[in-house]
């Protein structure tokens, strides 16, 4: 309430003081004085009030916006599932071919190799076959790309959004079975292969259990 | 003392194509006893049925790991002194020190080849 609003009011209750008799039509003036100077300060705080508001709702549609870009079910019902399928596939090209390389392989130790003629037929034969066989790594290689693009597409997705919307990582909740998983994997002490220049070599295995 | 080529060995792995790749190899080496199994639980049950002259196990399987086969195999009394071997792509120095505290003869870390198993299975029967 400004200063003149202020002195207005406390006239008008200093004028109501004074008198002996005091009329309803004085007490209502008074209250119509108080209400009019406070209507200006109750204009302000609707128009602050109103501004958050306002952009609560921006905040959200636009949370609500990024939440598309995501497009999660696009990635849960399209591209998760199909990374899944070419990586299965990957799994069992590679596991086809070994086998061929495999049977080539005891096709050729299996022989007899008496008759030298037919058994440099047979190993040229086996050879042509192991050849076919390594045909997989080309396809193979696609497949990969092709789930590393889902991995580039995801990543690029989630990591607009987490930008949007200003995101801290803060420890998740782990589900019973993330929890049994990860006990597992400790209690068995299960790292899995190492990559290139990490882990322990055949010769530092040798000393440690020589040690 | 030579190797008594004609022991039974069990060869333990959930990858069908890592058993067929050892089996080829334990052939080539003379070997021509070889049994498999699948993971830990069912070695297990075939070593009770057999007596397995060695043991060569991978680390990672489901349900029952070779981890918990080499323990297994230690603690009980009719199994305990069979040789067991660990081929596993597990390389971290923890994984080592913890399968030679459990009483592993000998660790092969993948991938590996003939010449490494012949060394190593060499050396488990003090050739």
């Amino acid at each position: 309430m400004s200063s003149k609003k202020h002195a207005e009011v406390l006239k008008a209750a200093d004028g109501l003081s004074k008198k002996s008799d005091i009329s309803l039509v004085d007490v209502l003036t008074l209250a119509e004085t108080s209400i009019r100077s406070m209507k200006s300060f109750v204009d302000t705080l609707d128009s602050a009030v109103y501004k958050e508001f306002r952009e609560i709702a921006e905040y959200i549609q636009n949370t609500k916006t990024e939440i598309g870009h995501l497009q999660a079910n696009d990635m849960r019902s399209k591209h998760i599932p199909e990374a899944g399928l070419e990586l299965s596939a990957v799994i069992s090209s590679t596991e086809d071919a070994t086998t061929k390389i495999m049977e080539c392989a005891e096709t050729v130790l299996d022989a007899d190799s008496s008759d030298s003629e037919a058994y440099q037929q047979l190993v040229n034969d086996n050879m042509m076959l192991i050849f076919e066989a390594c045909s997989f790594q080309d396809l193979t290689g696609q497949r990969i790309s092709k789930v590393d693009e889902t991995l580039e597409y995801i990543d690029e997705r989630i990591s607009r959004f987490a930008a949007a919307i200003g995101a801290k990582d803060t420890k998740a909740p782990v589900s019973a079975k993330e929890k049994k998983r990860q006990k597992r994997k400790k209690d068995q002490i299960l790292n899995g292969p190492a990559h290139e220049g990490e882990g322990v070599s055949q010769d530092d295995i040798d000393a440690l259990l020589n040690a | 003392m030579a190797i008594d080529l004609s022991m039974p060995v069990l060869v333990v792995d959930d990858y069908k194509t890592m058993i067929r790749i050892i089996r080829n190899l334990l052939k080539q080496l003379g070997f021509s006893d070889v049994d498999d199994a699948a993971d830990g639980t069912e070695a297990l049950t075939k070593m009770h049925q057999r007596k397995y002259g060695l043991v060569i196990s991978d680390w990672n399987m489901e349900p029952m790991t070779g981890y918990e086969l080499l323990k297994e195999v230690r603690t009980d009394e009719g199994l305990a002194r069979t040789a067991f071997i660990m081929v596993t792509a597990e390389s971290k120095t923890e994984n080592v020190i913890a399968a030679k505290k459990a009483g592993v003869n000998n660790y092969i870390v993948k991938p590996f080849n003939a010449a490494t198993l012949k060394s190593k299975i060499d050396a488990v029967f003090g050739e």
